[in-house]
């Protein structure tokens, strides 16, 4: 493949990446937690979106107006029920990444049990054609995710940018006790920012269902590249997640190129231990004061 | 202000001992515990049939033991919670298992050197990810375990995902499994022992503090780092020998019985169940999950619902139980002296 | 208007850093809390902030108990806590963080009033509307801390330390920012390190030491007390 060809395929699919990678970068930011059932929490999507294609025949693009409300309540729920009892409890942040580790085991289970560990994928039409320009080909599937992604998160970034609650979320992000001074119930702005979270991982699922082949116990690998490359660009940072995106996603589509793709994601585990070694706080993150 | 929980022996007021008692109660127990433990193989005239799962299931328990023992040395000490500890297990068996296979040195004797290259690979990681303190330390280890995993996959002179066999072991047939839990015995014994001396130290004191309140503890001029980086690189030292012995007892190789989250989520639970940052807890917590697994697998099956299990008793502890049992026992001042090694 | 009876309180499982304290504020003046270092006086303001609860007595405004409400819910009835620690958001502009102090209100048009209002008393704020906050000046970011609270339209303001890390220049300027806040008619209650600015501004004045109020009264009668002076003024650190 061309130089060309792997630039652009990398940056479609980096725009993915982005996506996948959005929802757990703003809840670190709001919540400081991380939050390892996000991976799980987008399998769940994709099995969802996967359901209604095969027996609803719904298209993946479709599901999207169902898949990402139902996943905002489901997070919003899951957050109410599990993290107000350890509100104010010795070890905060160790014990809530306990928890999200106990969830995505939990439903990492389930999925399995339901969907059993065959590996499964939704396939309209467009996964499988491309556009050809020129002497490249680009995939339509890949294509569309990618401006899909490119919507979602510039709806994201409106939300964010010019909504009260939206505002409220950057507040507490910044600064928790500034946000309360102000009178932002900061305990609601968590649970929203969780919900939404879950929204954009379903979205994510979605567009991960017809992308790549999926299993249950995938997610922990969907966790530990996201997770490297929001640490690359700085955790709690929307613009790190996606420049972290496209700058890794070109670099594993060149290293695929020439290791074989077994190694791609090899490179973002690279990228996580080489970024702690030189700037520690990603790219567009904030050295810690102490 | 900075809590620093030290349990002197008095704390068993509650209890009609007096200190001295406690410490004497304990150290009797020890010794009748580990008697007991040493004449285990000998035992086969009086056990009879079932001698032979009796030796597996200690075996297991106690490599079990020094695994979770292990892990709470960073997890539970200083409260870094660690997905990837069971990478030096996995280096441990690998490093044993090639040693045997190409220069046909004993396990027996090279686990040490895997202790050793434990220690180091853990010196290694910990200097390049526990310099800061946020998650990023979880991230590194998750992705260590993932590297670890897809390296030994596709490694074919280390037989790939298809393993490597190991030659068997040149016991005589009656005592084949006598070796082993020695061994995981003596494995078990040193990470107690280590946990235990790590907890009376220096080491141990600087690693509760930064445990309640890093910055805290580094504005009082403990060296946070340091001592997170050393806690780290303990905790490889035993999960590597016991990965040596396990290895050669299994008399083969795969990256999927060392490389998998789900023996990380053992660990993890083993010590929040017993007690994270006790010294004994830990231990509790392995025999009850060993016990508990292999009665439900008997009854049960495994299947996928197994980590629900898993996952969902994480959680209940988590939200009723942090303490796990030991913890909550102290808080209630109901500790039996022998379990009470802080 | 506020009531402390017999609270005490203290942080995080930690000792009582107040033992049964009790006070009292009245609508419409100034008040000033001097007092050694760890005498509780930011912990007063905490606590009637909601950052922390009462352990035990309680916490009356307005003739209701507001010990342990949560600081949104305090601020609906009109209690605003400028803290001590930073608590600007750096990344946002002047004028976002203005917006943002009247979170709580929901009429765009009363919001951008009371915007103009500010502007105009701290033409410093107009000037940098659109600079991000953490590119300002200390002082100047403390007075965007006080227009930020005023945009809450408080009723009670608790400022802590609002000269602290100030060069004398800006601590004096801040001062003067507060005396006109005064002819709003907003009732202040202030910690201050620098006891004569703090005493100069205020018309009555609580001494605090041991987590308890030792003594009170008018600011120049505290102010020229030579027993306090001696107990409490001699030793207070200048930090310059």
């Amino acid at each position: 493949m061309n130089i060309l060809q792997t630039l652009i395929l990398g940056l479609i699919l980096g725009g993915v990446y982005a996506l996948m990678a959005s929802g757990l970068t703003l809840l670190f930011g709001v919540m400081r937690i991380v939050n390892l059932a996000h991976g799980v929490f987008m399998l769940l999507a994709a099995y969802g979106a996967f359901f209604l294609f095969t027996e609803l025949g719904i298209d993946p693009f479709a599901s999207l107006i169902v898949t990402m409300p139902l996943m905002f309540l489901f997070g919003v729920v899951v957050h109410r029920l599990l993290f107000p009892r350890l509100e104010g409890s010795d070890r905060y942040s160790e014990m809530t990444v306990l928890l999200t580790f106990g969830m995505a085991l939990v439903l990492e289970g389930l999925l399995g049990f339901f969907f059993t560990g065959i590996f499964r994928s939704t396939s309209p039409a467009y996964a499988t054609e491309a556009f050809l320009i020129g002497d490249l080909i680009i995939p339509k599937g890949q294509l569309y995710g990618s401006i899909a992604s490119v919507v979602l998160l510039s709806g994201l970034g409106i939300f964010l940018g010019y909504t009260k609650i939206g505002h409220a979320i950057q507040a507490t992000s910044q600064n928790r006790t500034a946000a309360q001074t102000v009178g932002v119930n900061v305990d609601r702005i968590s649970t929203i920012a969780f919900g939404v979270g879950m929204a954009l991982a379903g979205a994510a699922g979605s567009l991960l269902s017809y992308l790549f082949t999926f299993f249950p116990g995938q997610h922990w690998q969907w966790l530990a590249i996201l997770l490297s490359l929001i640490v690359l660009g700085g955790l709690g940072s929307i613009r790190g997640a996606i420049v972290g995106a496209l700058l890794l996603a070109v670099l594993a589509g060149f290293v695929s190129n020439a290791f074989g793709a077994t190694w791609s994601t090899m490179t973002f585990y690279l990228a996580l231990f080489a970024i702690l070694l030189i700037r520690p706080q990603g790219l567009f993150g904030e050295k810690e004061a102490v | 202000m900075v809590h620093i929980r030290r349990q002197p022996s008095e704390v068993g007021k509650s209890t009609a001992w007096n200190g001295k008692d406690r410490r004497r109660s304990r150290i009797i127990f020890l010794a009748i515990a580990l008697a007991v433990l040493l004449l285990l193989p000998l035992s086969r005239p009086i056990i009879g049939g079932t001698f032979n799962y009796v030796m597996q299931m200690t075996t297991i328990g106690l490599m079990w033991v020094a695994l979770a023992t292990s892990w709470n040395l960073i997890g539970g000490y200083a409260g870094y919670i660690s997905l990837g500890n069971n990478v030096f297990f996995g280096i441990g068996g690998y490093l044993a298992g090639g040693l045997l296979v190409f220069l046909g040195w004993s396990p027996f004797l090279t686990a040490i050197l895997a202790g050793l290259a434990g220690f180091g690979l853990g010196l290694v990681v910990g200097l390049i990810t526990l310099r800061t303190r946020g998650p990023a330390f979880i991230i590194a280890t998750i992705a260590l375990l993932l590297m670890a995993a897809l390296i030994f996959d596709n490694w074919e002179l280390m037989g790939g995902s298809n393993g490597l066999s190991l030659p068997l072991p040149q016991f005589p047939p009656q005592w084949t499994r006598v070796p082993f839990y020695l061994a995981m015995l003596a494995a078990a014994a040193g990470s107690v022992l280590l946990s235990w001396t790590v907890a009376h130290t220096k080491l141990g004191l600087g690693l509760r503090a930064l445990a309640q309140d890093e910055v805290k503890a580094a504005v009082l001029g403990i060296n946070t780092s340091r001592y997170k980086i050393i806690a780290f690189a303990l905790s490889g030292i035993f999960p590597a020998v016991v990965g040596s012995i396990w290895g050669y007892s299994l008399t083969y190789l795969r990256p999927s019985i060392f490389f998998t989250i789900g023996i990380a989520a053992q660990m993890v639970l083993m010590a929040i169940i017993g007690g994270r940052g006790t010294v004994v807890g830990p231990a509790i917590g392995a025999i009850l999950v060993v016990a508990v697994n292999e009665a439900s697998v008997a009854q049960l099956g495994s299947s996928e619902l197994n980590i629900v299990v898993t996952g969902g008793i994480l959680i209940a502890v988590l939200l009723f139980f942090p303490l796990g049992i030991v913890g909550s026992l102290r808080k209630q001042g109901r500790l039996p002296s022998f379990l009470d090694w802080d | 208007m506020l009531e402390l009876a017999e609270v005490s309180t203290g942080y995080d499982g930690g000792p009582n850093i107040l033992e049964g304290l009790s006070l009292e504020i009245e609508k419409g003046s100034a008040y000033c809390m001097i007092g050694p270092n760890g005498a509780g006086k930011s912990t007063v303001l905490k606590l009637v902030g909601g950052i922390l609860a009462p352990r035990t007595g309680s916490v009356r405004f307005e003739g209701a108990e507001v010990g342990g409400l949560r600081p949104d819910q305090l601020l609906q009835r009109g209690i605003c806590l400028v803290p001590q620690d930073p608590s600007l958001f750096t990344k946002m502009t002047v004028r976002r963080n203005l917006t943002m102090g009247a979170y709580l209100e929901t009429d765009r048009s009363v919001i951008r009033k009371r915007l103009d209002v500010v502007f105009e008393m701290f033409p410093i704020l107009a000037e940098k509307e659109q600079q991000s906050a953490g590119t300002l000046s200390g002082g100047q970011q403390q007075i965007l801390l006080l227009g930020r609270a005023l945009m809450m339209k408080p009723t009670l303001m608790m400022i802590d330390e609002p000269s602290l890390g100030l060069a004398p220049q800006a601590a004096d300027q801040i001062f003067e920012v507060i005396e006109d806040l005064k002819t709003t008619g907003i009732t202040l209650l202030l910690v201050e390190q620098s006891v004569e600015r703090g005493l100069a501004v205020a018309d009555w004045a609580f001494v605090l030491d041991l987590g308890q109020k030792r003594f009170e009264g008018p600011s120049d009668q505290i102010m020229s007390d030579p027993r306090i002076r001696e107990l409490y003024m001699g030793k207070a650190p200048t930090i310059e």
